[in-house]
């Protein structure tokens, strides 16, 4: 009883600790100051030192605004989430972090303001602000599919080849990785016949990013018109090409992201095509040496590939509320704090003019080269297709079921994608 | 009813209170649940009767995971109550010397968290480059990628958890025995009866309520202990090998927000345990001994 009682003190503590913290963040006017809220998903680990190092700097430097930033468990999901309860209680914050998967519901749910809305009608002096600084295919990215312009994308990450030069080197091939997927299959197979070890790993995890940038690069699209389209000729192509490296040449590891990752460090496989995002953890665990390279392409055909990460949308209601926003905005997006944001995050900057700027990140990726992979390949970054409507859940979902039986050899590419294809369509009815 | 009663209802109340708050009412929530259509995120949720149950019935993927699950309270059942009765017994009843060690020792996982333990052992049993991995690599033994291999998922998976769970139970089933008659076992000792003998007329029977409780606990809260590895290392894949209606219960709810979908399920997974008590009430319980 004595253990219950504690226990329950140690409960009604946590939530007047959380009721306490909520009522800090009390909005509107104080001392001169527009206060606003900004709400982040980025955790201790996860860059969130950096959001509160970021806003503690606008704040000291502001005479204006004042910015309380919240952190959102969960994610970007727990992030809509809490969203919502506080939109059905008539308020909102001023500035959110919205992750691609969620950029449709978000549109039509919630209410919001283009940040080119606020700057037309209060800061002439920043129109050409987007136009100037961001790539036309960048800022595609945080637009609806009728071409709103909804957000500016924030946070981004794409996928790069990340090569075990020790081991390319033993089997006698190129050290600086291949540079189309076709050579990469023959790299693969050349490594596992003349040292044993893997020659590939490609992420597995419940996502089909990687399956994306694979697929379309090759010239197939997952969508076209609101329909899935992956099981064209290319497609299915693009796909037999990976798993047969794994059916047929036995050359590429089928394993779970953890595991595959882990083996690439130990050294027990060659190349693995991964998020930059994992790029401190590999450069500062590998043994060997270790390089990332520019996702490979298909032969004579441009890359695609998708983003990751999120974008930042306004979705303060009152006009001085949104003045602030763009204030803060502005200031998040400014070569240093981007800088600041890569370093802290292992993003890639979204901006341009961050790689070569003395202030931003020009000695950062002198030291840390790996990332260069990443920012190199910015031009051929293309949003990350999330399946439209309701289902859209259960028909990635599908796509991952079928990665399942493919590389588990259990049913053809063409077999599988076309069927898969077919269910999906049914479900986007 | 008499003060005494009352009083003693009043004593009930507190953990009342807890169970309804904790217990019924997300049940009754979870039934009126099953009803709707919902994604937990939207204002709205759509009545529409009795559709999620017809799709449950009517999707092949609910097989999958019920016949995993079955699966899943066999191998658990064989790792987590059998295997701990027999070492139980022969700690205590067997042997001579170091009883105390062997206690610590099998018990001691019992305290570490299983998201630990998922991940201790997904890189002990990497495959590829895990230690295990290495020493069968020098029998010339290749391990299975058994995070994509259907069977071998489940068997891993348990094995996980067994080394958490593996311990309460058999602390638990060991004061059973060690409260068992001394006198009985010596006189069969001295009538030179066999220690298999010993276990399957002596000890068995005299430690059933235990041995019931433990069997009980191990299906019930074995199949939610699951949860965490599935949830770490495989995340019900692949292809739905390694899920079961717990996970899957989840999966529907919390990563394709088929919140109703997932209710029925969850109220489907119950019947089945329901059913499954019934039984083990007609047809067990009647051999049970029970001391008082």
């Amino acid at each position: 009883m004595k253990r219950f009682i504690s226990l329950m003190l140690v409960l009604l503590l946590g939530l007047l600790a959380a009721c306490s913290s909520d009522s800090d963040e009390v909005k509107g006017k104080g001392k001169g100051k527009t206060k606003i809220e900004y709400w982040h998903v980025n955790a201790e680990t996860l860059g969130g030192k950096t959001v509160e190092e970021l806003v503690k700097r606008f704040n000291e430097q502001s005479d204006t605004v004042e910015v309380v930033a919240k952190f959102n468990p969960d994610m970007y999901k727990g992030l809509m989430q809490n969203l919502q309860a506080e939109a059905a209680s008539g308020k909102a914050p001023a500035l959110v972090q919205v992750g691609w998967s969620f950029k449709e519901y978000f549109n039509e749910n919630f209410a919001h303001t283009s940040p080119q809305d606020i700057i037309d009608k209060h800061f002439p002096d920043d129109k050409t602000f987007f136009k100037d600084n961001f790539l036309p295919n960048v800022l595609e990215l945080a637009q609806t599919k009728d071409g709103k312009q909804i957000g500016i994308p924030y946070s981004l990450s794409s996928p790069v080849l990340y090569i075990n030069r020790d081991l390319l080197k033993q089997a006698g091939l190129d050290e600086n990785g291949p540079k189309t997927w076709e050579e990469l299959k023959t790299f693969a197979k050349t490594i596992k016949d003349k040292t044993g070890k893997y020659g590939f790993y490609m992420q597995e995890p419940a996502d089909n990013w990687a399956t994306q940038a694979l697929l379309e690069s090759n010239g197939a699209r997952m969508l076209t018109d609101g329909k899935a389209t992956f099981a064209s000729k290319e497609g299915i192509a693009a796909y037999e090409l990976y798993a047969d490296m794994i059916t047929k040449d036995k050359s590429a590891l089928h394993i779970g992201w953890d595991q595959g990752i882990q083996s690439f460090i130990d050294g027990n496989v060659a190349m693995a095509y991964t998020t930059i995002a994992q790029r401190s953890n590999i450069q500062d665990n590998s043994k060997f040496n270790v390089a990332a390279v520019n996702s490979p392409v298909f032969e004579g055909k441009p890359v695609r590939l998708p983003a990751g990460g999120s974008m930042l949308a306004i979705t303060a209601k009152e006009e001085d509320q949104q003045k602030a926003a763009w204030e803060f905005m502005k200031y998040l997006y400014s070569v240093e704090s981007v800088a600041e944001w890569t370093k802290g995050t292992g993003y890639v900057p979204p901006r341009e003019g961050v790689a070569d700027a003395e202030e931003g990140l020009k000695q950062y990726l002198a030291e840390n080269e790996m990332m260069k992979a990443a920012t190199s390949q910015m031009d051929g970054v293309v949003p990350w297709v999330s399946f439209p409507g309701k289902q859209g859940l259960q028909a990635e979902q599908l796509m991952l079921d079928v990665r399942d039986q493919i590389l588990n050899g259990s049913v053809s590419v063409e077999e599988g994608l076309k069927k898969t294809e077919e269910e999906i369509n049914k479900l986007l009815k | 009813m008499n003060r005494e009663t009352i009083k003693f209802y009043l004593l009930l109340l507190p953990s009342l209170a807890i169970f309804l708050l904790f217990v019924f009412w997300p049940f009754a929530y979870s039934v009126y649940l099953s009803f709707f259509d919902w994604n937990m995120i939207s204002p709205e949720k759509k009545f529409v009767g009795l559709q999620n149950y017809i799709d449950i019935i009517k999707d092949p993927i609910s097989y999958k995971v019920l016949v995993n699950t079955f699966i899943y309270i066999g191998v658990l059942l064989l790792m987590n109550c059998i295997i701990p009765y027999i070492f139980a017994f022969v700690i205590d009843v067997v042997l001579k010397r170091f009883k105390n060690f062997y206690k610590t020792a099998l018990f001691l996982p019992a305290v570490i968290s299983l998201v630990v333990g998922s991940i201790l052992f997904t890189w002990l049993l990497n495959p590829v480059s895990g230690p295990v991995a290495i020493i069968l690599g020098w029998f010339d033994v290749s391990m299975p990628m058994w995070t994509k291999t259907d069977g071998w998922v489940i068997v891993i998976l348990c094995l996980i958890t067994s080394w958490k769970v593996f311990g309460y139970n058999f602390i638990v089933l060991y004061a059973a025995i060690n409260g068992v008659d001394r006198e009985l076992i010596e006189a069969a000792r001295l009538d030179r009866v066999p220690a298999r003998k010993i276990f399957m007329k002596i000890i068995l029977p005299l430690s059933s309520a235990t041995g019931i409780y433990v069997l009980i606990i191990t299906v019930v809260q074995g199949l939610q202990y699951m949860f965490t590895p599935i949830k770490i290392i495989t995340q019900g894949g692949p292809n739905y090998a390694s899920s079961n209606a717990i996970y899957h219960a989840f999966h529907e709810a919390f990563v394709l927000y088929r919140t109703g979908h997932s209710a029925a399920l969850s109220i489907l997974t119950m019947l089945i345990f329901f059913v499954l008590l019934l039984l083990e009430f007609k047809f067990v319980e009647k051999g049970v001994y029970y001391e008082n």
